[in-house]
């Protein structure tokens, strides 16, 4: 079992604490600081949300993705090809983003998140940090496309791309990527796509390869997923119960992104609570193949409230370890 | 008509929120001088139905929590971008101890001889736009703020609305869920005599759209600029019922760019094609809030401009140029 977290961290916290990075971003906005100046909080923010996954005891953290506004448009900012548009609901949050609006071939121009993994393991130490992107297919699905005309195409252009970024990742010894995928449950039917552009993706990749999904049923997909050329597959069990019918089916070839923390609610698990789920997959899945975390990204929680999250899943995580011995 | 009037002291609000608010009289004050200039702006351009612009409300969902019993106010989530919000939460039963919006509606309905339009959330987005740790199903939470909102809405009924406005953006987030939004809708606007207006934005109407056209309101206020490639082949290929009213709106209130005047005729010809003109109001996308005034101001003036030359056009061909509306449902 290893414990960790889907994506993004709560920005800022709440009083007493101060809200820097909000404070940073407006005083940009408004031109009064540097965009070195603003850069240097990113990074402070960064580190103390390292530190705080560090300490809450997750074992495989990542950056917090502090930098990102949104899953979009912070990779379609760095692509060419692509204007950023108006704000789109994510799924059913009351959560939006800038959709990408495609106007040319897209292209890879510069490093995506190479520099801000790079900072992250630097600050992490001897903690492993993955790298996350959102999934070319997801990608496809949110943006609007006045360039290829074609889901397929566009899907393809997004993969070529993130492709090139791979390759950088793969060449720094990136151990973990993680491709953000929930727009596919929503579209079982397009996943032969699906599978066409993991197995292309998985040829520039070595280490372990995630697609993580989130908010929706994966049913549709149970007898699909065992396909897909990666090493961890993430499923959301707090958003739509009958997820849980997946874990007797589940591939052997395979972990599993086991999110069982609402990351969408306040309410707080209890690490009993969470021991006794991790009891329940231990009945299909082997100890190894079982990646802990909550059900999404904790950006959608206050930042105190995401970080008590964590602690009660490392306990509970625990709690299991220590009937085990 | 329009929705929400750009809110001029948001900042000042927030900061007294998080300070401990030692002046509420003179933020009440200030409130109520930001009404007294959204009605007034409004008089000028020349709207029909006015809003009192919720210059109170920091949050849509929020405030109404704020207001009620069984809430507490979390700490500060991300919407989108650089902007925050204070997410309720539950953690008890939900109860109603007093009035929340009638004072400041008779307020602004003092204010003007043309009809305010009481507005309230519904009770469905209320509930998927707060964290829940109280009720054990979705349900009971809905329909016990479906009560509330019932309750608040004949309370303005009584206090002279004669528009109630009840707005759901939140449904068709979770198509699975239509059931729960239209019980609790039917609860909201149960023994309303005035004319019911919902407001739903940001969504994909294709699942659900077969149910909400049968919701129990006069009037749809839907997003016809940013929406218009998905809500018009629905409405060719599903229907709309010829006894409902229709609120198009011709403005994005996402953009800093003022539309031109014949760029907005355009938007009121295209609906003039699916409806019939005594169906019709318009209004902009959606409340005005994230414009400035400035901006707010140019883009419905320039609206009621468009809207003053169609009904010209209108009137030239017979139409009649007032209309009566029925409001039994």
């Amino acid at each position: 079992m290893i414990i960790t977290v889907v994506d993004h961290y709560p920005k800022i916290p709440n009083p007493p604490r101060e809200p820097k990075l909000r404070k940073a971003i407006h005083a940009y906005d408004q031109g009064k600081i540097t965009k070195e100046e603003l850069e240097k909080i990113f990074d402070e923010v960064t580190k103390e949300v390292i530190e705080e996954q560090i300490s809450a005891g997750v074992e495989l953290i990542t950056d917090g993705q502090i930098r990102w506004e949104d899953g979009q448009s912070y990779i379609a900012k760095k692509l060419d090809g692509i204007e950023i548009g108006g704000l789109f609901r994510y799924f059913d949050n009351n959560t939006y983003y800038r959709q990408p609006i495609i106007k040319d071939e897209i292209r890879w121009r510069e490093p995506i998140i190479l520099n801000d993994w790079k900072k992250a393991q630097e600050w992490a130490g001897n903690i492993p940090v993955k790298a996350v992107l959102t999934g070319p297919y997801t990608l496809a699905r949110l943006s609007r496309d006045e360039y290829y005309k074609d889901l397929e195409k566009l899907t393809k252009a997004y993969a070529k791309a993130l492709i090139e970024e791979v390759k950088l990742l793969e060449e720094n010894k990136v151990k973990y990527l993680q491709f953000n995928e929930p727009s596919i449950q929503y579209y079982p039917e397009d996943f032969d796509l699906l599978l066409e552009i993991y197995k292309e993706i998985r040829k520039y990749f070595s280490g372990k390869l995630a697609t993580y999904t989130y908010f929706h049923t994966v049913l549709p997909l149970k007898d699909r997923i065992k396909d897909l050329p990666i090493d961890i597959f993430g499923i959301d069990f707090v958003s739509r119960k009958e997820n849980f019918e997946i874990l007797k089916d589940f591939p052997k070839n395979m972990a599993l992104g086991y999110g069982i923390v609402d990351a969408r609610n306040t309410k707080l698990e209890t690490p009993d609570q969470i021991a006794q789920l991790i009891k329940q997959a231990l009945n299909y899945i082997e100890d190894e193949n079982l990646y802990i975390n909550p059900s999404a990204g904790l950006e959608y929680l206050p930042r105190e409230r995401a970080y008590e999250k964590l602690v009660n899943l490392a306990k509970g995580v625990n709690l299991v370890r220590g009937e085990k011995k | 008509m329009l929705v929400v009037f750009p809110n001029q002291i948001t900042l000042l609000k927030q900061e007294t929120n998080t300070q401990k608010v030692k002046f509420p009289t003179l933020l009440y004050e200030l409130e109520l001088k930001a009404t007294e200039e959204v009605i007034k702006m409004q008089e000028e351009i020349g709207v029909d139905i006015l809003v009192h612009g919720e210059m109170e409300r920091g949050d849509m969902a929020t405030y109404f929590a704020e207001n009620l019993e069984g809430f507490t106010i979390s700490g500060l989530v991300r919407s989108y971008g650089n902007r925050y919000y204070k997410k309720p939460i539950v953690i008890g039963k939900i109860k109603r101890t007093k009035p929340i919006t009638v004072d400041m509606f008779k307020f602004a309905q003092s204010l003007t001889k043309k009809p305010v339009k009481g507005m309230l959330t519904g009770p469905y987005t209320i509930a998927d736009w707060s964290f829940n740790e109280y009720y054990d199903n979705k349900r009971d939470l809905v329909l016990d703020l479906a009560e509330v909102i019932n309750q608040e809405a004949l309370d303005l009924e009584k206090a002279g609305a004669l528009f109630v406005q009840i707005d759901e953006p939140a449904v068709p987030t979770h198509p699975e869920e239509i059931h729960i939004a239209k019980e609790a809708f039917q609860v909201s606007t149960r023994g309303l005599r005035s004319f019911i207006i919902t407001h739903i934005c940001y969504g994909d109407f294709r699942p659900i759209w077969k149910e909400i056209i049968n919701f129990p309101v006069h009037q749809f206020d839907l997003e016809f600029t940013n929406n218009a490639d998905k809500l018009y082949p629905l409405i060719e290929s599903v229907g709309f019922p010829p006894d409902k009213y229709i609120a198009v709106g011709v403005i994005d209130v996402h953009t800093h760019r003022i539309e031109s005047v014949d760029e907005i005729k355009q938007r009121i010809r295209e609906a003039l094609k699916h409806f019939r003109p005594e169906q019709v109001f318009i209004d902009p996308d959606c409340g005005l809030k994230t414009r400035t005034w400035e901006e707010a101001k140019a883009k419905m003036e320039n609206m009621v401009k468009a809207v003053n030359e169609i009904r010209e056009e209108l009137i030239k061909q017979g139409y009649p140029s007032e209309i009566t509306i029925k409001l039994e449902l």
